[in-house]
């Protein structure tokens, strides 16, 4: 009896407890979720609507001119064209390039191996930020300043990628390059047509690492661009959302036109998300447990 | 520009007596600290708490959910945050004037929430992704030492506390070691929310090592200040090693 009574009470305090919990999460997801419902109904709202102080989650008289706005008066066409090309090139060099350099780290009697490992760990304990002038200076001399070239160029290469694609590239039996060997195969065709394919997954997981990375690049651009038609989305935005009465002083930039800003930024993202989902979590952990 | 004349260390010493070099260490200091702090225990507070949930559909879907601001640029993030705490037509003090009927806040001018708003709005953003990393160690916990802690009876904050936590402990270390590195480069997110009337609260070290060589053209002194930045970035990862004894769980 005494038991059962017990047992009945944990049931009970059980059932709050997790009721409680779950609403501290599902009020956690709002508080994630919230502010871009906020932002897509601002984005379709007319512009008058977009600036009056009430609390929005529905468009409230629904119309695109915001859209419009930012996308032919404002140029965002271009910035955002510039951002896509600088990602893309930017991120297909990249994959070929780390991916290469992971495959020379997994053969047993590469010469200096340890020590090329050593210096690409080296080069990932310095961060980025702190080179930044060094490398304003040295891109300056080579006349890189102002060109989506520097864009493509910063991090082209980076150790975390590296160590990585070497990390997937362990994974496959190292018998399979050595039979490759035996049957007349070249490095580069084993590396092609067997690394290449069998880890599949780590190109997907270095790719969208590095696509997600370079849309949002900001300190770059910020730094080596001072040419507005060489903007990058990221720039073009800082300046039209946030610094709005740089843009120019005789038109306001309405709430409205703002938020499809940050829809448009936003998109891409969005569309790669389903893939991150299932490549970024192991790539996370991939590349934490490297530390 | 690269061959200026050999300078000893007279940029060293120009940025070693600039008052506003210390004063930007010191808002990096206690805005990453605050980062450090909360970016730590609101994510753990919350994989403890996902891990508690037993509907594995709620579960990935939460998760999900959580780890979207992460994949946004502070440009975004700040954006949407710019309007969101505005006084008049912000969200924030829409609802909180309906709730408690203050005055709206200024939380972007004010310098007492300055500091608060970097330091809520980087967790906000980055909290889903060590959320992550939790839940991945939390994973890798074998199961019979929750078996073994149930049959001794133990309650479900029993377990969280004997079980989860002790064998979470190497994953903190790695989290936290790994958020120490970053806290000395915040830049991102301070250029975007920074504004004239908090500056002085909230400029950083790297906003410092901006202003000095891209908009006033001094590349010696940015150089020399970055070269300290890198410095106090190589000390503060060694105690934090040290503090956390970090090589002996490995």
């Amino acid at each position: 009896m005494m038991g059962s009574e017990r047992f009945e009470r944990l049931g009970w305090r059980n059932k709050s407890f997790d009721a409680i919990n779950l609403l501290f999460l599902l009020l956690l997801m709002l508080v994630m979720i919230v502010p871009f419902l906020n932002v897509l109904a601002l984005s379709f709202s007319s512009g008058l609507a977009s600036m009056q102080p009430n609390i929005v989650l529905f468009p409230t008289e629904f119309s695109a001119e915001g859209y419009r706005t930012i996308w032919e008066s404002l140029d965002l066409w271009r910035p955002f064209l510039n951002s896509t090309i600088v990602t893309v090139v930017g991120t297909v060099l990249h994959v070929m390039l780390s991916s290469l350099a992971g495959y020379v780290l997994i053969h047993p009697h590469v010469p200096g191996k340890k020590a090329m490992i050593t210096f690409i760990l080296l080069t990932m304990m310095i961060p980025q930020e702190a080179v930044l002038i060094p490398l304003y200076v040295v891109n300056k001399d080579f006349h890189l300043i102002n060109t989506l070239t520097v864009l493509v160029l910063s991090g082209l290469v980076s150790g975390f990628s590296i160590l990585l694609m070497r990390n997937f590239f362990m994974g496959i039996p190292y018998e399979i390059a050595e039979a490759g060997r035996m049957d007349g195969a070249g490095d580069f065709w084993i590396f092609a047509k067997i690394y290449l394919r069998l880890a599949a997954p780590g190109l997907a997981t270095v790719s969208l690492f590095e696509f997600v990375g370079r849309w949002n690049m900001f300190t770059a651009p910020l730094i080596f661009i001072n040419d507005s038609m060489k903007y990058t989305l990221q720039v073009a935005l800082k300046s039209i959302i946030i610094d709005t009465s740089s843009v120019s002083s005789n038109y306001l930039v309405t709430t409205n036109v703002k938020m499809a800003g940050i829809v448009i930024a936003i998109l891409p993202l969005i569309a790669v998300y389903p893939f991150v989902q299932r490549f970024f979590m192991k790539g996370i952990m991939l590349g934490a447990s490297k530390e | 520009m690269g061959d200026g004349p050999y300078a000893g260390l007279a940029n060293y010493s120009q940025v070693w007596h600039d008052p506003f070099f210390w004063k930007s260490l010191t808002n990096t200091l206690v805005i990453g600290g605050g980062i450090l702090a909360l970016g730590f225990i609101a994510p753990l507070v919350l994989a403890l708490s996902l891990n508690e949930v037993l509907h594995a559909r709620f579960k990935k879907t939460a998760q999900m959910v959580l780890y979207i601001p992460h994949l946004l640029s502070w440009v975004i993030v700040g954006g949407i945050w710019i309007f969101l705490l505005s006084p008049d037509t912000g969200l924030v003090n829409l609802l909180l004037q309906r709730l408690t009927g203050t005055q709206p806040i200024h939380f972007l001018a004010e310098s007492f929430w300055a500091r608060w708003v970097m330091i809520l709005v980087a967790t906000w953003k980055d909290m889903g992704y060590s959320c992550i990393l939790f839940l991945a160690g939390i994973v890798t916990i074998n199961p019979s030492l929750y078996e073994a802690a149930r049959i001794d009876g133990a309650s479900r904050w029993q377990q969280v506390r004997y079980v989860t936590l002790p064998q979470l402990l190497s994953t903190m270390k790695v989290v936290f070691l790994l958020n120490t590195m970053g806290v000395l480069r915040i830049f991102d997110q301070v250029f975007v929310l920074r504004n004239p009337s908090t500056a002085p609260d909230v400029d950083v070290l790297m906003v410092y090592t901006f202003e000095k060589g891209i908009m006033n053209m001094q590349v010696g002194v940015a150089a020399a200040a970055s070269f300290l930045v890198l410095l106090f970035t190589l000390a503060l990862t060694l105690v934090v090693r040290k503090l956390t004894r970090f090589d002996e769980v490995g």
